[in-house]
Formats: C-alpha cells, structure tokens, sequence
C-alpha cells in the first residue's frame, strides 16, 4: 500500500528542535504508512535515514534539508536511497548494510566507518578516517564508497572489503589527496585514486596495475556516481586517461609480514664495508678469515686433536723396575708369540733375568701395575722371570778396546760388567772372593732361590768377562794402580762391615753376614733358641736358616715396626719366628738379650742384623763420602770423574737396586767414551688413568702361564694394535699404517676428524690423547 | 669414577655437580658431536664393563656370570672440567639422547671452586632471578580519561635526550649571553651497554655495531651503543658510523692513545663520552679480562702485550676526591671534541649515588649520570663480587630522580639506568617501570647477547663462562675457532628485531597512557607493586 506522494517531516517543532528519537519514530511511521519518497528538514538529528527495511521490498527515498547530523543512513537498508542536499557530519553511512548515500557536499569524519553493503557517492571531499573497517561479506555485494575530491588522513584503515574510488577533483587537499598514512591495518578491498598522494601504509598495501576488467568496471560505474551527484559533465574528464588513475590492494598475509627492508647481507656489503672498507670493523688490524664455521668442524678448525702417543710414557711396571726392564715390553713379545725374544730382551738389561725377577726380587714392577689400581690382580712378572733361564745369550757390539775396571764381583759390579761388555767394551772384574757371584753366592739362603738356575745365569757372565782375584785385599795403593791403569773405574764393592750395637756383651753376637755364610755351608748350629736383632729382611733370612738348622724358638727384635717385607718375611714367619717390636736391647748376656723393660730372652744364638756398611778405607783423596756411603751423582759418577760407584757402597738397597745402578753406570761410561748422551728412562710415567681395565675380564687370575699372563696386561701407554680406534672413530679418520719392518702406526685424516675424542675415551692402552689444538689468531 | 676410590677432600661425584649429564644409551649415535662441542671437556667417551646373570627360569641350569663391554658417553667430575650446563651438548647431539640437567640441591662444587686458595671467578650475572622491576605494574589504563593512543596505528616518537638541558630561563637567552649551549643527543632510549672489544669477540662486537648503523640508517632509529673499556677499531673511530658509538674512558684507559690519534681524522663526533667509575655487577672493582681473551689483536687495540691478564684498577689513579675526579675528567673529555660532545659519569648504583648526583648538579658540564645496579653482567669478575655486592636499580634510580625533583632539575640532568633490565626476558616492561620511576633511559647489555647472539646464560648459574674464552655460542670468545660459529650479520639483524619488537612493546605500555611524543620520564602514578613496603620505599602505588 505505497503512497507515491512525497511527505516532508520536519526535525524542529515551533522552531524548537525535536529529539533524534522522536524524528526517528515520525520517519520509521511514514515509512510504515506507505510513504516511499520522504523529505526531512533535518536539524543535525542522529541517524536519518538509516534502518528503513519496513518497506515491503520498495524503495524509501529520503531527501536530506539542512543541517544533517552524524551518522546519516547507519545501519542503511538496501531498499533505502538517501540524498543530502549539502554538506554532511560525521560517518555517513556508518555499519551501513546496503542503503544508497549521495551527498551533494563535502562530508566529514568517519565515512563509511564499518559499513559492509551499499554505496556512499560524495561530491566533494571526506574528513578523517573514511572508508575504515569495511566489509566483505560474500552472501552481498561489497560496498561501494566514491569521493569526488579526495579524502582525510587515515584512510581506509582496517579496510578488509569493498571499494574506494578517490577521483581527486577540484579537492581541498590538492597535492596529498589520500591523506596522512592510509591503509594502515587495511586486509581486503580496491582503493582507485587519481592524483598526488603522500605514500600509503606500504606494509599493508600495494599498488597493482589497473587491468581492463578493472579500468571497464571503474568507466562504467563512474557514470552511475556521475549522475547520482549531478555531474555527468565531468565523466569526459575523469576516464580520459587510464594512467591518472592508481589502484591499492591489500597485501596478503604472506606479503604482509614485513615492510620490505635492506637485507642485512646487503647491508653488510653495501654499506658497512663500503664504508669500513674491506674486511669490515677490522679489515687493516687483521687478515684473519672470520666467516661462519659450523658447530662441528674438521681440520685446522678443530678445538681438539688426537695423537698417538704411542711408547711417548713409560708404563708403571718399567717406571717401578729399577733395573729398568721394560716388562711390558715383555709381554708384548710374547702375545706376538715371540717367548724367545721376550726372555733375551731381559738379558739386555740383567744378566739375572730368572734369579732376580724370577725369585729373589720383591717385584716391584707388580706393585705399580695398573690392574692393581681397578682391583684386578697385578700381572705376575714371577712366571716370566722363571721361564727367562732359556735366554739366548746376546751378542756383544764391535770391541772398542776400552778397558774398565769394575772392583767388586757381586750383583752390582756383575751388572755393570755386563751392560759393558755388551757394548764392546772390556770390563775386568776384581775382587777378593774366589769367582763372582757376591752375596748371592756367599750369603741368600739357597731356599730363596733355585740354585741350578743361578748357576747357569752366573756361568753365562764368567764365560765373557774377566775376573781377577785382588789376593792380597784392597788398599789405596791398589785402588790407584787399578784406576790408572783403565779408562774408567767401578767401585762396587757392596756393604761389607755389619753393625753392631755399643751395648755390654755384644760381642757374643754374631753378625747376620757371618752366620749366613756360615749357615749357608752348614758350618754352624744355631741351638734351639735364637734372637735376631733387626728384623728386616736379612733378619728374616736369619731367622728361616736357623729354623732349617734347628731352631724352635726364633724371636726378631726392631725398635720400630718392622721393614721387612715379601718371600722373607712370609717364610721367616713360616718358621714360626715371632716379631717383637718397638723394644730396645740393654746387655747379651750368656744366657741371652736383656731387655730395656727388663724382661729377658733365653738365647743359644743372637744375631746383629743391622744392615752392612760399605769398606771405604781404600778411597783416595777426592772421592767424597756422604754419610758413611760414596756420594755420587745421578749417573752414579763419583767426585773423581774417573770413577763410579754403585750398589750398597753408595746407599744399601735391593739387588735390583743393585742391577738397576750398575746398568746406568755402563750407560753413562758408555755415553761417555762413544761421545753420545745417555738418554735412557727418560720418559715421563703414564698417566694410569688413561688406561681402560674395563675391557679385562675380572674373573681371569694371571699367573698360570705365560700366554695368560700377556693377554691380561694392559699394555699401559703401548698400542696392542687391537684397531678399537679405528672402529670407535665416528667419522672413520683413523686408520693403521705399515712401516718398514713390520713397524706401523696409527693416524689420523684431519680432513675427516672432528676432535670428538672417542679414540682417546676407547683406547684401552692409553695411547690416543686428545691435545688442544694450536692456537689461532 | 675414581678407580682406585682413594679419598681427599674435593674429591666429587657427579651427584655433588651443579650440572648432571644425563645420557640415553638407547638413544645415542656415538657420532661424538657432544664430546667435539664441550666447551670445558666436562664429556668424555667412556668403557663400561657391565656384567649380566642370566638364569633359566625354574633354576634348570647353573647361572653364570656373562661379561661385556659397552661405549657411552662419561661425564667427567673433576672440578676443573665440572659441567657448566650450557646444552651445547644437546644443541648438537641428532637423537636428543644428551642434555645437562640441574641439581636442585645446593652443590658440593660450590665448596671446592677454591683450588690453590684461589676463589671462584666467572663471567655472567648474579644467579638471582627476584626482580623488583618484574613486579612493578601499569595500572594507568587511559581507555576514556585521556586520548588512548593505538600502539599499532600510531605513530609514536620514542626519543630521549643525552646532555644537560638548560633551564628554561637559560635556554631562552641568546647564545651571546650564555657563551656555551651544552650539546643535547637526542636518541632512542635504549641504549647498548659498555661492552668492549675484547670481553666480546669481534664477530659478536661488529655484528651488534652493524645492527646498530642498520637501525639509525636504515629505520631511523637513533640507536646508540657504548663502546666499553677497550678502545675503538681505529676503522670505526674514522667511520661516519662513530655517531652512533657512546666511548667509554675507565680506570685502566685501554686503547685511548688510538682514539686520541683519531681525533684529527674523525669525520663525524661520537655520540657521548662515558667515563667508567663502577659496574654494577662488580662494584669497587675494576674491569678484567683475563689472559685467555688477550690476543694478539685485542692487545694491539688495547696497547699491551698479548696474553697478559688485564685487570683495571678499581679507582681511575691521579684523582683524589669526588670533585676533583668527576671535574678533571668531563673537562678533559670535554676539551677533546671542543666541547662538542656530551661527557658523562658511570657509577654503579651505591648508597652514596646521591652524593655524586648532587655534584654533577652542581657542575654545569654534566651531561647525565648512568647508574649500574646489581644485577648488570660482566665478562669476569670474583663470584662474591657479583653474588653479594651492589645495590638494586630500582629504588638507586627512585631516589635520584626525586632528588633532582626536590632541586628542581629533574628535567636538566638525564638519569640513564642499568642493571638487570630484562633479565628474566621482559625488557620493554622492566625499561619502561625505570622510565617511570625517572630514568632517562636504560642500557642493556646480558640482554643483548641472549636475544641478538643466543646467549645461554640463566639466573642458574648456566655457563657463565665469560672469561675464560670458552663462550659456546662465540660471544665472548677471542678464538677464531669458537667466534667464527657466530654471523655478525646474524647478530646484526637479531639487533634489528630485538629493537623493532622492544619498540612494539613500549608503545604497548606508553599508548594507553595516551604519550607518543616524549617518555614519561618520572610518571610513577602510572605504575603499582603489590607489595606495601616496596610501593611506600618507591612512592608509587600499592596495588593488591
């Protein structure tokens, strides 16, 4: 029941303005009652001419008089056609949702602010914030805004749809006609322009060219705008050129990300070195290459490298041996298989490999072994030194002619003796004893070793070295002859004269010397009661000869706690001798030893086993003394550079301490008359810890047999050339490699390492270590 | 594992470490990526004998004993390779089957870092996570009582000024009558804190430098960043990028004999001169680097010879009082660019921070006055030093800005705080709670190598290995083979985006307070802490 007459509703009553609700309810009952051309004589009321959808589907034309009001045709119906007859307020259009605006003026503020359907035509220019929030909502067609002039700052922002047509004619804003920072925030929608502008929101818009879909489109709907503001005249001026007009997009998400900068590779190049100059910051202080390395890096670019410190430290058992054997040496030869070599490298450095190792020697390379230290039992060099009488005898070096005298046929001088001739020299052996041998021969229990063996090792060195017996003692003059008369000389003549104490009757003792010597030829019978006073090993010896010669009641007595140690002890108290210490002696008696504390032993036999002092009544001026021993260097090199002592005449010790000295002294004589350097033992110990026992079974006991023995040791500081390092080594860099002689190494491809240190972790014998790389820069 | 279980008394376990390797067997490669990468060798490839008992069900056969050996990954328990919890490991391992984990009990390592009587000493940062400044909120939320402002939409001009500003009376003459108008910076408030070239490796100094000259030329933020004690690349001080650059002059004057003969060829003035009086992370100490770092490159820069530890004096020597030190040097540093460049003092932050204050006040050529607090980082310094001395920033700052209030010249002398800013990662928050307590402006330095260089260090007592030239990332190392991991470009542009975002965030904080245009510098109304006494100590509010 439309109404084609048009009707004119007034804002003001009586001049008085009515209230925008009141102006509201009078247009909303007009449209009711079938008005569709309305008039409204607006006094800046709210809202006109929005919400109209009670038309029953017909056009509501409203025309706008006056002062129009904020908010012109919000939420505008698409049946709803608005035209303002002059300048309009604030956001025109506002959420509009499809209703048709024209104003015929400038508008202000906000237009289009949010609106998601229908068309806003402006003949004029906009405030602020037009065309901001718009939608797009594909059920309805996008929203249309068109301004004649040009448009406000802040344009378009938050834009997500529609489409903007900003002709730029005859504008207020002349050279900037999109404002200050449009499209910030702006995701969907057109925006066409012509004329000059100030830049746009560049992070969330791009200029795209116009296509002719695009350029037909803005032609043909330019003349729809162009008749609805009355100025079709213009349309000739407005789709003359194609290139005035510009269109903006909204930059898609993936484009969005970030406003286009320099790259910073760019910058680097470009400007900073450009700049600085090549090289950057410090280019003219240092030609260093700075580039990027990765994390993991090979070649000169590690922080670590391995190294094959292959026999660089000496191992435990060779750093305790004084004799220096290399046992672990040993062993190697023999899981190479090689017993015959392993038994003939002994005989290099002691002429007694089986009666010292094998039996007389406490074994003091067991003692340091590094199986010892994970609780493993230490290799049993015993097995070995037993099975060394089968030795093949060594070949002596070319002769040098070089004669030395060596005073003293015991272990010392044996030892030196034999370390000389080895190397071509000719050693003379003197001494007031009827052959070599010492106190070996003449005082060690026969049940401490194997007497057959010791005869066969001792006839092995008296076949090749010349012995000479000093029939009427040593004396000074004796001394001197035999000095001069040879390019060097040894003294070696042990530790002859016993202690004794300075208490009442001690001379009804005996000393340990004299009653060994004795026991050792059955020359004497102890009786059944018998105190050794000392209980050190020569007292322990005493005392297991005295229980073989029928003593019962064996007492040692020590002011201290008793040093002895090992097969002595063991078999001194095996014959039952007991220990008694700490007590001091006052008187001997016939009848037997007092005591300090008054009590008193029953004794048939009383022994001084005090340790022996060297005979140092021959020496000459010039060889110096310290206390009571012949003082001597680290090569055993008496004052008199002629002569070298070794053995108890310079500090009493082991017979390996014996041996040990007299194989340096002939390494320095030696060193000495062939002008070289006596470099020998002098390799740092290892490192133990470096040595992996994890990969030895703990069940297995060593000591069966030889083969045992070697497979169990650990070869500290060796290559077992067992290829673990080859097989562990994550990047497969390490490989083995022939030498001459059936000699090889391990070694690494730089190119290949990364410096994790898994060999090093691995190696079971210690051999890898990881070593800072030299440093850079 | 001690094989030989022989007892002293810093003998650990990997149960009295700080740090325990924790290692998958299932998971390993063996590929020895993590024992490469260690810095302190605290892994190494272990051999392990493992014994096994099988026995048949219903006991049908004689159980044995059945002996093997495996390969794993060891972690070493000597204290000098003791785990420093870097993850360097697991940065690098490909089947995650290796990370350090912390202990949660007080460690027995702590007891014995003191071999040879020799106390701890570390780079980093104080290993207390508490921060006053995390505590402090905005609760000035101007959503209808002041024109809110869009932090996204808004243009915003976050500037802050370096130099002492006349009093208006003053300003107003014409230079005629005043005869000198101090020179003003006006520069983006946050300002990269002294670090020199030596605590930090080349790569990681040019890459902070090149983010920096990107920023100001690129973005047109006036980014500044103070050199340190260390002295400048001679190439830098001829560099028109010097403006960007804040030198610093402290108590041991490395490499100033290359900056005074630079002066003659400079293109362009430095921004500021800082003179270095303390260090918050080690106050009443001096600087140090330790012999590690001094190679041959840094020691040319700095005038010494290679391989020497550099300690600096904790006092500049020749200056006797409080007037004299602070007035002696701003003249001097003063004359040295014409007076053409601010000059300024450092101090760590003290309880007598007021008494320096009120000096500079008096001396009309103070440009500003930055103060150190507690929780600033160092490249080396004693362990006691960092843990226990010093005074937090907050309250340090509070007090100076009212006091200038109360002598009228809280607009005159620029306060810039350092310290702790961001060190539990909230930078913009913590900047901005110091801004409304009355700094100027803030520097930042641990923050810096964490977000721009990847940093691994933590309030736990993480790596904090600064000093001995072993820095994983290549930060604070001066060998090639561990610097060169590190991109300078890669840093550079973590600069850019640790500013771009900072720059976000601030605006976060400042737009409802509707401030675009200047800080607001001293605006405690906008700012509450939930607890009594903080808020009465601070005179901001109590917010609960």
């Amino acid at each position: 029941m439309s109404r084609q007459e048009k009707i004119i509703i007034t804002g003001a009553e009586d001049t008085v303005r009515i209230e925008s609700r009141v102006l509201e309810e009078r247009i909303q009952e007009a449209v009711e009652q079938g008005y569709r051309k309305i008039g409204v004589q607006s006094f800046g009321q709210h809202g006109i001419g929005g919400r109209l959808w009670n038309s029953d589907s017909e056009t509501v034309e409203i025309d706008i008089y006056g002062y129009s009001g904020q908010r012109i045709g919000s939420m505008g119906s698409p049946t709803t056609y608005i035209e303002v007859h002059g300048p309009a307020s604030d956001d025109v259009g506002w959420l509009n949702a499809g209703a048709t605006i024209v104003v015929h003026g400038d508008a202000t503020n906000g237009v289009g602010n949010a609106m998601a359907q229908g068309k806003i035509y402006i003949e004029g220019d906009i405030g602020a914030r037009g065309m901001t929030m718009t939608k797009s909502n594909p059920h309805y067609t996008p929203p249309e805004l068109w301004v004649l002039g040009g448009v406000g700052d802040s344009f378009a922002e938050f834009m997500a749809g529609g489409v903007a047509v900003i002709c730029g004619f005859d504008s207020h804003y002349r050279d900037n006609i999109l404002g200050h920072r449009p499209c910030v925030g702006m995701v969907g929608g057109r925006i066409f322009f012509r004329g000059e502008h100030h830049g746009y929101s560049e992070g969330d818009a791009k200029l795209v060219g116009i296509s002719d879909a695009d350029w037909g489109w803005l032609t043909e709907n330019m003349q729809e705008f162009l008749k609805a503001i009355r100025c079709k005249d213009l349309y000739e001026e407005l789709t003359r050129e194609r290139s005035q007009w510009r269109l903006l997009v909204a930059r898609q998400p993936h484009e969005k990300a970030r406003k286009k900068r320099m790259a910073m590779s760019e910058f680097h190049s470009r400007v900073w070195d450009r700049e600085l100059g090549k090289g950057g910051l410090i280019g003219d202080l240092s030609d260093m290459d700075r580039s990027p390395v990765p994390l993991i890096t090979t070649g000169v670019m590690r922080r670590f490298v391995p190294s094959w410190e292959n026999h660089k430290y000496l191992p435990p058992c060779q750093t305790g041996c004084p004799t220096g054997i290399p046992v672990q040496k040993r062993w190697e030869l023999i899981r190479k298989g090689k017993v015959d070599e392993a038994l003939d490298l002994a005989l290099m450095y002691t002429p007694f490999p089986a009666t010292v190792c094998g039996y007389l020697c406490p074994n003091l390379c067991m003692d340091g072994c590094t199986r010892a230290k994970h609780f493993l039992p230490a290799i049993d060099v015993t097995v070995l030194g037993k099975a060394g009488s089968d030795a093949h005898e060594p070949k002596p070096a070319r002769p040098t002619g070089k004669k030395i005298a060596v005073i003293g046929g015991g272990p010392a001088g044996i030892s030196v003796a034999w370390q000389l001739w080895m190397n071509g020299h000719e050693p003379v052996v003197f001494d007031r004893a009827d052959a070599l041998g010492g106190k070996i021969t003449s005082a060690i229990p026969h049940s401490r070793f194997a007497k057959e063996l010791y005869e066969q090792e001792l006839k092995r060195v008296a076949d090749k070295i010349s012995y000479r017996k000093l029939e009427s003692g040593l004396d000074s003059g004796t001394f001197l002859e035999i000095r001069d008369s040879h390019d060097y000389t040894v003294i070696a003549t042990g530790a002859q004269i016993p202690r004794t104490l300075n208490i009442k009757g001690y001379k009804r003792a005996l000393t340990a010397l004299e009653f060994l010597q004795r026991s050792k030829e059955d020359r004497i019978k102890p009786g059944k009661n018998v105190v050794i006073i000392g209980a050190g090993n020569v007292g322990c010896d005493a005392a297991t000869e005295a229980h073989r010669l029928g003593a019962r009641d064996i007492t040692l007595l020590d002011i201290q706690e008793p040093a002895s140690f090992g097969h002595e002890r063991k078999q001194a108290e095996m014959a039952g001798a007991k220990f008694l210490w700490p007590v001091f002696t006052r008187a001997i008696t016939a009848k037997g030893v007092e005591l300090a504390d008054g009590r008193f032993l029953k004794a048939d036999t009383i022994v001084f086993a005090l340790g022996d002092l060297p005979d140092v009544s021959f020496l000459p001026e010039g060889i110096d003394l310290l206390k009571g021993y012949i003082s001597v260097d680290e090569a055993f090199q008496t004052t008199d550079a002629k002569v070298f002592a070794i053995g108890d005449t310079v500090r009493p010790g082991l017979l390996t301490d014996a041996i040990g000295a007299g194989r340096k002294a002939a390494q320095a004589i030696h060193a000495r008359l062939s002008g070289t350097d006596d470099t020998f033992d002098r390799l740092p110990p290892i490192d133990t810890r470096r040595v992996k026992m994890e990969y030895y079974d703990p069940r297995i006991k060593t000591g069966a047999d030889l083969g045992q023995c070697a497979s169990q040791c650990a070869s500290c500081g060796g290559c077992r050339d067992c290829g673990v390092c080859e097989v562990v080594c994550p990047q497969q860099a390490i490989s083995r490699r022939d030498l001459q002689q059936g000699d090889y190494e391990y070694v690494v491809d730089e190119n290949l390492c990364i410096g994790c240190g898994f060999c090093a972790g691995a190696c079971p014998c210690g051999v890898w270590e990881l070593v800072e790389n030299t440093p850079l820069g | 594992m001690e094989p030989v279980g022989t007892l002293h008394p810093s003998l650990l376990s990997q149960k009295d470490l700080l740090w325990h390797i924790s290692w998958d067997k299932q998971k390993c490669a063996l590929c020895g990526h993590c024992t490469a990468v260690c810095p302190v060798r605290a892994i190494e490839l272990g051999v392990h004998r493992k014994r096994e008992i099988p026995i048949t069900l219903g006991l049908s056969e004689k159980p044995k004993n059945v002996y093997g050996v495996y390969h794993g990954i060891r972690q070493i328990t000597d204290p000098a390779h003791a785990c420093i919890g870097c993850g360097m490991c697991s940065l690098v391992c490909p089947n995650s089957a290796i990370y350090p984990v912390r202990n949660e009990e007080t460690d027995k390592l702590k007891f014995h870092i003191n071999a040879g009587g020799e106390p701890r000493r570390r780079g980093g940062r104080r290993n207390d996570s508490a921060s006053v400044l995390d505590r402090i909120k905005f609760v000035r939320i101007s959503m209808l009582t002041d024109p809110a402002l869009d932090a996204g939409r808004h243009e915003f001009e976050l500037r802050t000024l370096l130099g002492r500003i006349l009093p208006p009376e003053e300003a107003v003459k014409p230079s005629s009558q005043t005869g000198w108008i101090p020179p003003v910076r006006e520069i983006y408030p946050l300002i990269i804190g002294g670090m020199s070239f030596g605590a930090l490796s080349p790569n990681m100094w040019e890459g902070l430098q090149m983010g920096v000259a990107y920023l100001n030329e690129e973005l047109g933020m006036p980014v500044r960043m103070c050199t340190g004690e260390g002295g400048c690349p001679p190439r830098l001080l001829r560099s028109r990028f010097i403006k960007f650059v804040i030198l610093q002059i402290a108590s041991g004057y490395f490499g100033w004999d290359e900056i005074i003969h630079a002066l003659p060829e400079m293109k362009e003035d430095p921004c500021a001169i800082e003179i270095k009086y303390g260090q918050g992370a080690k106050p009443g100490d001096g600087g140090l680097l330790m012999w590690h770092k001094v190679n041959k490159l840094i020691a040319a820069i700095r005038g010494v010879p290679p391989r020497v530890s550099l300690p600096s004096p904790p006092t500049h020597q020749t200056k006797y009082s409080i007037e004299e030190s602070v007035a002696k040097m701003i003249q001097s540093m003063y004359m040295a660019w014409g007076f053409r460049v601010p000059v300024y003092p450092k101090i760590s932050a003290t309880t007598t921070s007021l008494a320096v204050l009120n000096n500079l006040a008096r001396n009309p050529y103070a440009a500003a006055l930055a103060i150190d607090g507690e929780d600033g980082g160092t490249g080396a310094a004693y362990n006691v030093s960092m843990n226990h001395m010093g005074h937090p920033i907050a309250s340090n700052i509070r007090d100076a800005y009212l006091n200038l209030v109360k002598i009228g010249k809280q607009n005159e002398i620029p306060i810039f705080a350092g310290g702790g800013i961001g060190k539990n990662g909230n930078l913009a928050a913590n900047a901005a709670a110091l801004i409304m307590l009355g700094a100027s402006g803030i520097q930042v330095g641990k923050y810096m190598m964490q977000a721009a260089a990847g940093c691994v260090g933590s309030e736990g007592d993480r790596c904090n290995i600064c000093n001995i030239g072993l820095c994983p990332k290549g930060i604070t190392s001066q060998d090639p083979r561990i610097y060169r991991r590190l991109d300078p470009e890669h840093v550079a542009q973590r600069v850019v985006d640790v500013y771009s975002s900072f720059d976000s965030e601030l605006k976060k904080i400042l737009a409802p307070l509707g401030r675009s245009t200047s800080l607001p510098i001293g605006m405690s109304d906008a700012i509450g802490i939930d607890d009594y006494h903080t808020a009465e100590r601070l005179k901001i509010k109590h917010v609960v």
